[in-house]
């Protein structure tokens, strides 16, 4: 699958290395056609999770386009790991995804509290706290 | 500048889509909002394209046998653009929920296209199998009751709140994102994009393997460990994070620590329903 994405096939040879080398599989980057793709899907994930946040009224469903706006940086940060031929970016997503379980956890506790003192998810009923 | 044009265009017909499929009273346009969103999302895909060789490039698509990646990508993009609208403009906070795992199922394809393995696993168990089941919890603790009827929906999930200046505005952050994103050269291939290969981790990180294959070391050739040759996308995954970020990733599991314990003090806090204190207050004035 890999093949069909990749601008330049890269070997490196190691002296002393060579029956290694012999079975080692070309590795590929990323060309920019295809990374300007991935990170079209990124953006227009990131935007719609955007909208949704301003948009929709219910706590809930506000937190959960928050978790679409990590979706979309997600995709951007793997594509450009492989376009940049580093895994760090890879990495990162780990974070990613703690930060965002550490989110649900504590913003969901919130939303169920604030739920329990005024018995609705509108977002509008707490705008007292706009000041 | 076609291309730019291009790209614009599509941004401004996405935003009328989305305006058009936002939850709204009086008539329902959702149909032709659609069929909008359909054509916008092929006019920035058409705008890619012709930002590189678009005959090259429709050549490999429908000629080519190797662009069974692209193929791909386009069928899980296009699933996970479909369901995160979904996710955004249904009325009903379970269904956007469910919609939001198929955003999560998508991408998580679209990493494996990106031959990340490990990290689309890792979305698909985290995101769906822990998030969203906390999602659901709070979603259904929070409805006194399942509406039957569309019009038992609360007013605050039926109606959008702003939908035209929202899709204004985030169409118009996509369109300048994209017009970065395309403009000639900004994203130049990159020249020295070479992942260390196979064989160069396993001679830096992974000596004992490099003696297994060498087959000297009888005791390691006969361990029923990974290929000799190979590393695969874990493997580099997990020297990457304990070479490079050995202290981020004991601050990601303190901040884990924390979020727990939060959770916890929040959980445990004693809320009054302030309309049961309003009406009880309202009694005692009464009874005096």
């Amino acid at each position: 699958m890999l093949a069909d994405l990749c601008a330049q096939t890269v070997q490196v040879g190691q002296p002393g290395l060579a029956q290694l080398n012999s079975a080692t599989p070309t590795l590929a980057a990323l060309s920019s056609l295809a990374l300007s793709h991935f990170l079209m899907t990124g953006a227009i994930l990131f935007v719609l999770g955007l909208i949704g946040f301003v948009t929709r009224r219910n706590l809930i469903i506000m937190f959960l386009c928050t978790e679409m706006m990590f979706q979309g940086v997600v995709i951007s940060l793997v594509a450009f790991a492989l376009f940049h031929g580093n895994v760090t970016g890879q990495t990162f997503v780990i974070f990613v995804l703690t930060i965002a379980a550490a989110e649900a956890a504590l913003a969901l506790g919130l939303v169920v509290l604030l739920f329990r003192r005024r018995r609705t998810l509108d977002a509008g009923a707490w705008s007292a706290m706009s000041g | 500048m076609p291309t730019a044009i291009l790209l614009f265009l599509a941004s401004v017909l996405g935003a009328i889509a989305l305006v058009l499929l936002m939850p709204r009273p009086g008539r329902n346009l959702r149909p032709v909002g659609a069929l909008l969103a359909v054509t916008a999302l092929g006019g920035g895909w058409l705008a890619v394209a012709l930002r590189g060789d678009l005959l090259k490039h429709l050549m490999e698509e429908t000629l080519g046998l190797p662009s069974v990646a692209f193929a791909y990508y386009y069928v899980f993009s296009f699933i996970a653009i479909a369901a995160a609208v979904r996710v955004i403009t249904h009325s009903r906070p379970v269904y956007s929920a469910l919609w939001f795992i198929m955003v999560v199922l998508a991408s998580a394809g679209l990493l494996l296209v990106l031959s990340a393995e490990f990290m689309a696993f890792a979305m698909v168990i985290i995101y769906g199998g822990a998030i969203l089941v906390t999602y659901m919890f709070v979603i259904m603790l929070a409805s006194q009751n399942e509406p039957e009827h569309e019009d038992d929906i609360p007013a605050y999930d039926r109606y959008a709140r702003e939908p035209l200046w929202a899709c204004a505005a985030g169409f118009l952050l996509l369109a300048v994102l994209l017009s970065v994103y395309y403009s000639p050269n900004a994203v130049a291939a990159n020249p020295d994009a070479a992942m260390a290969t196979d064989s160069e981790i396993i001679a830096t990180h992974l000596a004992d393997r490099a003696l297994k294959a060498d087959g000297s070391n009888s005791e390691l050739a006969s361990s029923p460990s990974a290929s000799p040759t190979t590393v695969s996308n874990v493997e580099r995954i997990g020297l990457d994070l304990f070479e490079s970020h050995p202290l981020a990733i004991e601050l990601a599991g303190v901040i884990l620590l924390v979020a727990l314990i939060g959770a916890v003090v929040i959980a445990k806090t004693h809320v009054p329903n302030e309309d049961e204190a309003i009406r009880a207050e309202a009694n005692a004035k009464e009874a005096v």
